[in-house]
């Protein structure tokens, strides 16, 4: 029977935080061993000690993780400058993970590495993925792509992923992840979970598209350089009044048909210079593109509806816990509303339900209706877990 | 002033107590260093929304701005077509009015001639039917070649049927006098100022022109008139007969096709009629002239019915009709005439329009 248990404390010292955090969870697994663990940390504490803390309580423990924006669980609901951590135990569910390095010099070797790792000691089929990749040294778009295609090479069939890009508090230098005892940086973790998994997710933005549209002219990958011949940053500084371009008023990039949009948002990256803008997913070039904004009422109305989304599609009785992905813009809008995504999302629930998550510079599931997985911007997505 | 120093017992309870102070202290003090960042990004983050909203309502009124500047653009535009077919109707109307008045003076002159000495001829005339009546009772009895002559010419029938043939030349020429007088009346097209008329010659001279139509060979259309007792209105009589000519000539049309659309043995049985009705009605203290012209014809749809004063507007085959018809109609009475013009229908049953002017156009103007 899966169990997942939900650590979190807000000592903002490494030691004390974990400390506290592990006699969480010992109590809460009450003499049960936790096969595998997500851990989500702010960016200052001491990661390695934290690690060295888990595994010399759980040596076997498979488990991966990264540095956040904000941290949110059912022991603490949001907090920030926290550590939290969900561990997770069960008979027929096997996890394992794997980290692969250097992404932004060679992804598909770091991802076939991870993958390699991880589908070591697995007897049943891969049922899914999760994952938590560097947000900033490559573009989340192409993380996907690479880890979509070589999931299906080696499982022959489509894995769903789910995760988040790791994060540093809105300063976009540096953020870490994690894997067993160590700390990466420009890497992914991935752990992949095999046999009796029952999942279900939701996805929500609350952003709408406002203002003239305009046509990428100029882009290289995730790097947009002009729109409408002209700079990039010329498009946002038309907006925003001479201010830079940050996550909060991300681009609407539409379909041929000029209907349907998905958010990219940008990496708070520029180069006033070329006037480039760099975004954490790709724009492609001749896409029609339209700046974004939200109310602090239409992103808490989307958090609900994720939730929602996802109870309705959950296949088993009960879920058993929750994985909580928000975008970092979300909760720089909301300020001190960010606890009510947390709270809201427990409004659609009978039953106390061990959850953990944290906000990402990336958020990564399925659109509602389809197994392949996408890079996401400016989302919340819930994802439920329980066993069959 | 020295402090007291405190003693603090070091029991199991008070350094969990320390304990939980110092995590406190840890994280009061971690929050202010955050708050400090939150308040700058806040602030930044506040500072992009007001500039977003500033550049959206920009654009909001610009394009306010231009909605407005397009509308009145179109206006304009309506106007400038509007007035371009008046103008063209007028120039039309004007050298067609030029023509029948032309016509009509020609006619007039021969026709007078003519009629003025048809009673000379029928006073002649008279005067040898009497002498010849003298003759032939003082000599009953005349010469052979006399005799002769008067078989071959059948003097009889003669006698009695030349006053007749000159009785019913004069009710032709009387005719040909009406109709160019009516011709004159419907041509007062180079009257520029308003007028007071009597509308009910009007109505008669637009009929009479229409006669043929009224009475073609296969179907006779009843024309009632309800004239109510109309003073003199303040008019364009030209152009107000130029309204009338366009319903009438629609009403004739819609009875035409009426008749058309039925079985051939139901035809005699569907007498097509036109009646007229004018009063004078009071409203908002002012008195109007109206004019209600009704047939009984094939109705017009609702969809075409709130086109029909639309220019170029026009269900009949190409050829057959400009679409102006109803439009200028409309402008004469609404604009020249500070009137109103109403059309209502039920298809199968039967139009009727209605014309609405004020008795004196100078209480309009105040």
């Amino acid at each position: 029977m899966l169990k997942a248990v939900v650590g979190h404390s807000n000592d903002p010292d490494s030691l004390p935080a974990i400390t506290e955090v592990l006699e969480q969870c010992e109590q809460a697994l009450a003499g049960t061993e936790p096969q595998a663990g997500v851990l989500f940390a702010a960016i200052d504490f001491d990661h390695a000690l934290i690690l060295q803390e888990i595994h010399q309580k759980y040596p076997e423990i498979q488990l991966i993780g990264g540095t956040t924006d904000g941290e949110i669980s059912s022991v603490l609901g949001f907090e920030q400058d926290s550590l939290t951590l969900i561990l997770f135990s069960a008979d027929k569910i096997t996890f394992r993970t794997g980290i692969g390095v250097g992404i932004s010099q060679d992804l598909p070797k770091a991802i076939a590495t991870a993958l390699e790792q991880a589908t070591l000691g697995h007897q049943e089929s891969i049922e899914l993925c999760l994952t938590v990749p560097d947000s900033l040294t490559t573009s989340g778009v192409l993380v996907l792509e690479s880890l979509n295609k070589a999931l299906e090479q080696t499982f022959g069939k489509k894995v769903a992923v789910f995760g988040g890009m790791t994060a540093d508090q809105w300063e976009f230098q540096q953020n870490y992840q994690f894997c067993g005892t160590k700390v990466y940086s420009d890497a992914i973790p991935i752990l992949l979970i095999s046999g009796e998994i029952l999942f279900a997710h939701g996805i929500a933005s609350g952003w709408y598209p406002i203002g003239k549209k305009g046509v990428v002219t100029k882009a290289d990958l995730n790097v947009v350089y002009e729109i409408d011949h002209k700079p990039a940053l010329d498009f946002y500084h038309y907006y925003l009044d001479g201010l830079a371009p940050s996550q909060e008023y991300p681009l609407a990039v539409f379909d041929t048909e000029d209907v349907d949009y998905y958010i990219r948002a940008s990496s708070g990256t520029y180069d006033v210079q070329t006037g480039s803008i760099t975004f954490f997913g790709d724009v492609p070039e001749g896409a029609i593109v339209q700046i974004t904004e939200t109310t602090q009422d239409r992103i808490l109305a989307a958090s609900k509806a994720s939730m929602e989304q996802a109870l309705a599609k959950y296949p088993g009785k009960e879920p058993v816990a929750a994985l909580y992905f928000s975008c970092a813009s979300r909760k720089q809008i909301l300020g001190s509303r960010t606890k009510e995504e947390y709270t809201l999302t427990q409004t659609c629930l009978t039953n106390s339900l061990p959850s953990c998550g944290f906000y990402t510079n990336g958020e990564i599931s399925p659109l509602p209706q389809q197994t392949n997985s996408c890079y996401h911007n400016e989302t919340f997505i819930t994802l439920l877990l329980g066993e069959s | 002033m020295e402090l007291e120093r405190l003693e603090i017992p070091d029991t199991p309870d008070t350094l969990i107590r320390v304990q939980q102070l110092e995590k406190e202290n840890r994280i009061l003090k971690k929050k202010l260093e955050r708050s400090e960042k939150t308040c700058l990004e806040l602030e930044q983050t506040n500072q992009r929304k007001e500039a977003l909203l500033r550049k959206i309502i920009q654009e909001l009124e610009d394009s306010q701005k231009e909605v407005e500047e397009k509308r009145q653009l179109e206006i304009t535009l309506g106007e400038l077509k509007q007035t371009q077919s008046q103008l063209i109707n007028a120039e039309k109307m004007s050298s067609l009015g030029q023509l029948v008045a032309g016509v009509a003076h020609e006619i007039n002159n021969p026709v007078n001639f003519i009629h003025g000495n048809i009673s000379h001829i029928q006073n002649y005339s008279q005067s040898l039917l009497e002498l010849i009546h003298l003759y032939q009772q003082y000599y009953p009895n005349p010469a052979l070649t006399i005799q002769e002559k008067a078989e071959e010419i059948d003097l009889e029938f003669l006698q009695s049927d030349l006053l007749k043939v000159l009785g019913s030349m004069k009710l032709g020429t009387d005719r040909i006098r009406q109709i160019v007088l009516s011709l004159r009346n419907f041509s007062r097209m180079d009257e520029s100022d308003f007028k007071p008329v009597d509308i009910h010659e009007g109505l008669d001279s637009t009929l009479l022109i229409l006669q043929h139509r009224l009475k073609s060979k296969s179907s006779e259309i009843q024309v009632v008139r309800h004239y109510g007792n109309l003073p003199k209105i303040e008019c364009y009589p030209g152009q107000l007969n130029q309204v009338f000519m366009n319903i009438l000539s629609n009403a004739l049309d819609a009875i035409e096709e009426q008749n058309n659309t039925l079985p051939a043995q139901g035809k005699n049985h569907n007498l097509g009629a036109i009646t007229i009705s004018t009063s004078v009605i009071s409203l908002d203290n002012t008195d109007w002239a109206e004019i209600a012209i009704a047939d009984n014809g094939l109705g017009i749809p609702e969809a075409i019915r709130e086109k029909i004063f639309n220019p170029f507007f026009t269900t009949k085959p190409i050829g057959k009709g400009t679409g102006m018809g109803m439009a200028i109609s409309y402008q004469i009475i609404t604009k020249k005439h500070n009137g109103n013009l109403i059309c209502t229908s039920t298809p199968g049953i039967g139009t009727q329009f209605v014309v609405r002017i004020p008795v004196h156009q100078s209480a309009c103007r105040l």
